[in-house]
């Protein structure tokens, strides 16, 4: 290879998910050769990102603020708190919902055998909210797997502690799905969680 | 080399680039196997609802070199461990599994004790006896099996009314009359513990003391994760 620094941008360019090599080259090639502009932009603002972008205080989602504009704003109903793993869930949520109410970001699950217990998903900070009063309601919509139901049970614990209504989304066979085409797993867990009709 | 539909359980599992997974398997008749599940954490797995830890799978996979590719698994009808006691008590079972067994050395009769044990978690049956039952099988299985039946110094049969101390590398020793000191057990409570009669509170309370500080000899001074994180999870 005749620059160390265009090999140095293909292997740096490797770090983002579904990009391999051939990938990788594609990309570097194009913004040197066709947007230098859109390189520059890109280069600025991942620096940008990278050194501000931290933990909302309240709900521990990523943003730049020390509160994020979801918290701070006035419009949201503050009775309310859906408890997920990611911030990319509370995304997913707002766009598919008409939930209003607020939202606590665990970034993780329950997984002692790699060491991540309440510590590492803030449930300290979560305990202090339920202890404040202000909740009538809180949402659980960890994950349905081993984990997320483990960390939807400690904390749905937690919050009974308090007096505070807990609830559990929905999960199971998936909207215009049949029956015989869902896995085992999928189903098992639906048909565990039936409800009175 | 291709195994076909091999009875075993997911241990554990670690993402891996970008939409893969790295699993921990343990089979009945593979022992503990490092596969990659290729694609499992992608949005179309159909393997991704199947490969839950606790639940009896068959699964299929391709061997090359340390790490195999899984290439099918199918779940058998089994009941999940309820979140609490009963999740924690199959977690810490994984962790022993996984801190003790090296990959590659087959366990037929521990995979059995493994399989029993989770099922009656599943089953709700009180998780501590399960568990002390399974670690008495796990030294066994490993080896390192502990002696209640008879005194490891004078070869006589346990006595019940007499007290042993025991020493873990080798087994109880009987203490004389009035002498102080030691790791104490009373002959009736290892000659209980020797019957596996762990579902009384008195006998699973000392077996715990011996068994703990017996596993403490493989598992060095690491502690283990899931002990650490309940016990936080306590406070
Ligand atoms: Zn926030």
């Amino acid at each position: 290879m005749s620059s160390p620094l265009i090999e140095e941008l293909i292997e740096a360019l490797r770090c983002l998910p579904g990009v391999g090599a051939r990938t990788a080259q594609r990309m570097a090639y194009h913004l040197l050769e066709r947007d230098r502009a859109g390189g520059r932009r890109l280069s600025a603002v991942l620096a940008d990102a990278m050194d501000r972008i931290g933990h909302c205080a309240q709900c521990r989602t990523l943003t730049e603020d020390s509160v994020c504009r979801l918290c701070a704003g006035g419009s949201r109903d503050r009775s309310q708190l859906c408890i997920v793993e990611t911030p990319a869930d509370v995304a997913a949520l707002e766009q598919a919902t008409d939930y209003r109410g607020l939202y606590f970001v665990l970034m993780g699950h329950l997984s002692p055998l790699d060491g991540v217990g309440p510590a590492e998903l803030g449930l300290d900070t979560l305990a202090e909210r339920f202890a404040g009063g202000e909740l009538a309601e809180v949402i659980l919509a960890t994950n349905p797997t081993v984990e997320g139901e483990a960390t939807a049970h400690y904390i749905s614990e937690l919050a009974r502690r308090e007096g505070i209504r807990t609830t559990r989304i929905a999960h199971g066979v998936p909207l215009g799905g049949e029956l015989e085409y869902i896995d085992g797993g999928t189903l098992s867990h639906a048909f565990a969680g039936r409800q009175e009709l | 080399m291709r195994i076909q539909l091999t009875p075993g359980f997911v241990l554990h599992e670690r993402p891996y680039r970008d939409t893969s997974a790295l699993l921990e398997l343990f089979t009945r008749e593979h022992g503990r196997v490092g596969v990659v599940a290729r694609g499992l954490r992608s949005r179309r797995s159909r393997l991704r609802g199947e490969l839950q830890p606790f639940c009896p799978l068959l699964l299929s996979w391709q061997a090359r070199g340390e790490l195999g590719t899984l290439t099918g698994a199918e779940r058998r009808p089994s009941a999940m461990l309820a979140p609490g006691d009963a999740l924690f008590g199959g977690w810490y079972l994984n962790e022993l599994l996984l801190r003790l067994l090296a990959r590659g050395d087959p366990h037929p009769g521990l995979f059995d004790i493994y399989a029993g044990a989770v099922a009656a978690l599943a089953a709700a049956e009180a998780p501590a006896p399960v568990l002390r039952r399974f670690e008495a099988g796990l030294l066994q299985a490993l080896g390192y099996g502990l002696v209640f039946g008879h005194d490891v110094e004078s070869g006589e049969p346990v006595q019940p009314d007499c007290d042993y101390d025991y020493r873990l590398e080798s087994g109880p020793v009987r203490v004389p009359p009035g002498q102080a000191g030691g790791f104490v057990f009373s002959g009736a409570r290892l000659l209980a513990m020797g019957e596996g009669r762990f579902e009384d509170a008195a006998v699973e309370k000392d077996a715990r003391r011996l068994m703990r500080a017996a596993l403490k000899l493989y598992l060095g001074d690491k502690p283990l994760k899931t002990r650490e994180v309940l016990e936080s999870l306590r406070r």
